[in-house]
């Protein structure tokens, strides 16, 4: 598997989770770290972009049946260990889009509501504008919704999902754009404007 | 000589500011995005307070941890025993409450049909 050779976050900072990843190749018993640290982000970027829990639940367990398999030859030459993990369920999720014949089997709609709402008298405008924003998530392309996926429920660096979608930084950063504009378009012509 | 940075680029710092908790209209003024893009950081704040992480489900945790410890027969601590030991727990003080009122009924049926 080859990613693209760059540093995440933008800078030369140091994979924080290289010496987690550095001990799983010596000790497999140790690959136990990354799988708690990470089970629930890949599982979210499968879960947003499947709809559907089962089949997120299958991506997620190949992804990282398929990261144990090939802790050995990760290499830090660039790409973090994240952008590699993700990179891994990135190509799962084609897999099943592919099988799917790129149809959606659940609106994204049903996913769940945030787990806390400290206030409780904007619950239902919140949940009014939640569910505009996941109907037009819903609506964007396979590529734009990505991104959007990635950078803002997964928290991923506009070069670590240029790594995982095999794109360059610029093109991720000019997809985000245009996926943030459609979404505002939307957003306006559905009446849910963003509020924040 | 430095470059100018470009619309998108100008985006994705401010969303960088958003993510770490920045206002939108602050992340957008320090990023230095145009009047027509501050919509666009807007749209990037409301994303952020939206899309919430889903959290895998313990019981799918525990089976995928068990198969992958099961690929080199090491063991590894679950990120959230004490709910599967309270889902034990509870299963269990289930079971014993069900199996005692079965045998308390059961007696006091015996005892009617023997009066």
């Amino acid at each position: 598997m080859t990613v693209e050779p760059r540093r995440a976050r933008g800078s030369e900072a140091p994979d924080p989770d290289l010496a987690d990843v550095r001990a799983a190749q010596r000790d497999r018993a140790a690959f136990g770290a990354l799988y708690r640290r990470y089970l629930d982000p890949v599982y979210g970027y499968c879960f947003y972009l499947l709809g559907d829990h089962h089949d997120a639940e299958d991506a997620t367990e190949r992804t990282f049946v398929a990261a144990l398999a090939a802790i050995d030859r990760y290499r830090d030459e660039g790409a973090t260990f994240r952008a590699w993990l993700f990179r891994i369920a990135h190509n799962q999720l084609a897999n099943t889009l592919r099988a799917r014949h790129r149809q959606h089997a659940t609106s994204l709609e049903a996913i769940a509501e945030p787990r806390s709402l400290a206030d409780p008298a904007g619950l239902l405008s919140l949940a009014e504008e939640a569910r505009g924003l996941r109907r037009a998530l819903d609506q964007l392309p396979d590529d734009r919704r990505q991104v959007v996926v990635l950078r803002f429920v997964d928290g991923l660096s506009a070069r670590e999902i240029g790594a995982v979608l095999g794109r360059s930084e610029g093109a991720v950063r000019v997809l985000q754009h245009r996926a943030l504009r459609q979404l505002a378009e939307m957003l306006a012509i559905g009446g849910h404007g963003p509020t924040v | 000589m430095t470059t100018r940075p470009t619309p998108a680029e100008r985006l994705d710092q401010a969303i960088d500011s958003v993510l770490a908790g920045s206002p939108a209209r602050v992340a957008a003024a320090v990023a230095g995005v145009s009047p027509t893009d501050r919509a666009l950081v807007d749209s990037a704040a409301a994303l952020r307070a939206t899309l919430a992480t889903s959290l895998a489900a313990p019981r799918f945790e525990a089976r995928l941890g068990a198969r992958l410890a099961g690929v080199d027969g090491t063991r590894w601590i679950l990120r959230h025993p004490g709910r599967l030991i309270v889902t034990g727990a509870v299963g269990s003080a289930v079971g014993v409450g069900f199996t005692a009122y079965a045998v308390w009924r059961s007696r006091s049926a015996h005892r009617l049909l023997h009066r």
